[in-house]
């Protein structure tokens, strides 16, 4: 019916998703539309949001990094490492951002902005473990948690845009959120490559 | 009453043809649209959907783009 609304309003590209939410079998997010957005709101620049953005990113590695020590699966830990190395690159494009608008590629100095105990989505560790209840010895249970925090994150940053009032902050937070889509992607290829491989 | 709108032909996709329409193009080129209520949408929504309850619907048109596709549950 609100598909049908928009259609005859004028919305020429809109799509209804048959079987609604019940049927929608890709990334979720759990937040209400408020949540996690005071992290972005007070935020008076692009610059402050790369920062807030890398406090993420680095807070999720450590959670990353925390579970390699906590696993005892030889292909769990090689995936926990293998997550916590693809959040350098994450925090080495926020970097490379944040040199574009600035002209400093001070590292040390970007880095002493950095706020420590953020994890990406706004949760702190165990307030993730106890949410996906994740078997740390399965290692698809484990991608798929962290496919879970990556849509999260992804949630958390398109929401930001949304109210963002500060027109380059929501550049910049739309880039961000382009980002964490490119990521989910690929841990969904890791996913399908391990699993094909636990087939085979 | 504005009786078109009963009568337009809508586009439907489902589950899997939507993930793709996500996949195949860049992020805010596609907007996801929630229309249910407040609490449905913090009990799970698709990641990056916004929130606009059916009630509100009619007078938040503003909010979202004409021309681009717009996923709607």
């Amino acid at each position: 019916m609100a598909t049908q609304q928009l259609a005859g309003n004028g919305f020429t590209n809109a799509i209804n998703l048959s079987g609604g939410f019940k049927a929608w079998t890709g990334q979720s997010a759990f937040d209400g539309e408020e949540d996690g957005l005071e992290l972005f709101t007070d935020l008076s620049r692009p610059t402050d949001v790369l920062i807030m953005a890398y406090s993420l990113e680095e807070g999720l590695q450590n959670f990353y990094e925390t579970m390699v020590s906590r696993a005892e699966s030889e292909e769990v830990i090689k995936v926990f490492t293998q997550l916590a190395a693809i959040e350098d690159l994450h925090k080495d494009r926020l970097f490379k951002e944040y040199t574009r608008i600035t002209g400093s590629d001070d590292r040390e100095r970007f880095l002493a902005k950095i706020q420590k105990k953020m994890l990406e989505g706004g949760l702190t560790t165990e307030e993730y473990l106890a949410r996906f209840g994740t078997d740390l010895e399965r290692v698809d249970e484990v991608i798929g948690m962290a496919m879970s925090i990556e849509g999260q994150a992804l949630d958390l940053y398109s929401r930001a845009a949304q109210r963002a009032e500060n027109a380059d902050n929501k550049i910049t937070l739309e880039k961000i959120a382009a980002e964490e889509k490119t990521h989910l992607e690929k841990l969904g290829e890791l996913m399908d490559s391990i699993l094909g491989e636990n087939d085979g | 009453m504005r009786w078109k709108q009963f009568f337009t032909p809508v586009k439907s996709m489902n589950s899997g043809e939507a993930k793709q329409l996500l996949q195949d193009h860049e992020l805010t080129d596609v907007q996801i649209l929630d229309v249910r209520q407040p609490a449905e949408y913090q009990a799970g929504h698709i990641a990056g959907a916004i929130l606009i309850p059916l009630p509100r619907l009619s007078d938040s048109y503003h909010l979202l783009a004409k021309d681009r596709p717009l996923l709607v549950y």
